[in-house]
């Protein structure tokens, strides 16, 4: 995002909207530092400039800056998936497309979150810690897995380093006994990354909303504990296609 | 869209907020799914949620958008629904619509699962799936203060920014906007329609009094 200088009022209403602080004044004029800015337009989507200001910067589709956008931009198409947003549909859906099993678990890394973004940098330290684990396969119709050079390795594409994005979400599938080895990588990796993930794990359950024992066992296992919210597929939707 | 498992706040806080998704399935009940979403909608509105946005019009219940507008928008196949609700026997209002209208569409409840698995039960529905949340790691030194997150967290993508967050303490302290107003305010940034303005009035209410008056 850039903001006219020549149309600026220097009013500084749009400063506390920038949720990475890349919005300072520069004299008496606002001014978006390009380095932190992660294109997710909301400055120009909430803040009302009273002057109209704010603009879109004219290389923010030049890959790779794009990915910015892609990522950081909650309203913007990917273009790796063709849709809004940064991960899939995962266990949103899963009670009509039965993508993950009763003996399997789904884990997403959400990057970045909350609010901090990451460097690029540093999810490739996350995806070669998940490969090394012996995970090489990260959710095909997750933007992520565009970005991936070397499944073997997790080496993520080299032109790509140097950005940053608010966030993303690496999503992988693994069976229930190899969710102790997934969470002590994670556990790992968390101390050479210079921000902050949430982990979520997405298991069938039993009636009653029963959470299965070997699940969590091995969540307490690795020292981890899990809030009391949690999200929930109540199993009512069905396929017709 | 995955965050709203990872909504934090005190049990009491959390206990006027649960976020109920309508998701079509790609390549499963995509098809003819714009007609059945409209109608899970207009229950929805029966139930009385307190924010609102289909894919179809990215603009929440806040926005000068009238319900006609947002019902009328849903024609796109595979267009979703984000909402918020802040009272339990609302949401199980909606649940018990949305199993009667048996319109077979993918629903996501998140909330306190205690919570949760009695509404269940009370509706008569046997959840297929459970998100766990395992919390936030790595640099957590760098994240806001935890009473801050209380307010961002409440927006997946994080575009509901701390700055802006304590800017708003500061206009409801010193009474330059009233704590549901900018609790709407803060609500506008968020694309996906999840930020409870309810609950974040509570909160700006309760944080108030704690802060100085400062810049942000």
């Amino acid at each position: 995002m850039i903001i006219h200088e020549e149309i600026c009022v220097g009013c500084g209403r749009c400063q506390p909207y920038c949720p990475t602080a890349a919005i300072r004044y520069d004299g008496i004029k606002s001014r978006i530092d390009q380095e932190i800015c992660y294109e997710c337009s909301t400055c120009l989507r909430a803040a009302h400039c009273p002057v109209d200001a704010i603009a879109e910067s004219p290389d923010v589709y030049d890959y790779p800056r794009a990915l910015r956008r892609y990522f950081s931009d909650p309203s913007a198409t990917h273009a790796a998936t063709g849709i809004q947003g940064r991960g899939t549909e995962e266990c949103k859906t899963n009670d009509v497309t039965r993508r993950c099993g009763p003996n399997q678990i789904g884990v997403a890394i959400e990057i970045g979150r909350p609010t901090l973004g990451m460097s690029i940098l540093d999810i490739q330290k996350i995806t070669r810690a998940i490969a090394r684990a012996g995970v090489h396969k990260i959710e095909p119709h997750n933007p992520i897995h565009s970005m991936i050079a070397n499944e073997a390795t997790g080496d993520l594409k080299p032109e790509m380093l140097g950005e940053r994005v608010l966030s993303a979400i690496i999503e992988i599938q693994v069976e229930r006994h190899e969710l102790r080895g997934i969470l002590r990588t994670l556990k790992e990796v968390a101390k050479e990354v210079d921000s902050v993930f949430c982990i979520d794990a997405f298991t069938v359950v039993g009636p009653g909303l029963s959470v299965p024992e070997e699940v969590l066992e091995s969540i307490r296992a690795e020292g981890f504990t899990w809030r009391p919210n949690a999200k929930v597929n109540m199993g009512i939707g069905r396929a017709w296609e | 869209m995955t965050h709203s498992l990872h909504r934090e706040g005190s049990l009491d806080s959390l206990e006027k907020d649960y976020v109920l998704f309508i998701y079509p399935a790609r390549g499963f009940n995509y098809k003819g799914s714009a007609p059945k979403v409209r109608r899970l909608v207009e229950l929805l509105y029966q139930a009385g949620p307190v924010n609102m946005i289909p894919t179809s019009l990215r603009r929440n219940m806040y926005s000068g958008v009238t319900n006609e507008e947002i019902l009328n928008s849903i024609t796109v196949e595979g267009t979703r629904v984000y909402s918020v609700f802040n009272d339990r026997e609302k949401l199980k209002k909606a649940l018990m619509l949305i199993k009667e209208a048996d319109e077979g569409i993918s629903i996501m409840v998140s909330g306190i699962t205690d919570r949760v698995r009695e509404l269940a039960a009370e509706v008569g529905i046997d959840p297929h799936m459970i998100n766990l949340s395992l919390g936030i790691h790595g640099r957590t030194d760098r994240l806001p203060p935890a009473d801050i997150r209380e307010f961002t967290t409440m927006c997946g993508h994080g575009v509901v920014s701390p700055h802006l967050v304590s800017d708003m303490i500061r206009r409801v302290k010193t009474e330059k906007i009233s704590a549901f107003d900018g609790s709407v305010l803060l609500a506008e940034p968020c694309t996906c329609g999840i930020y409870n303005p309810c609950r974040s009035a509570e909160l700006l209410r309760e944080k108030a009094p704690l802060y100085t008056i400062d810049r942000w």
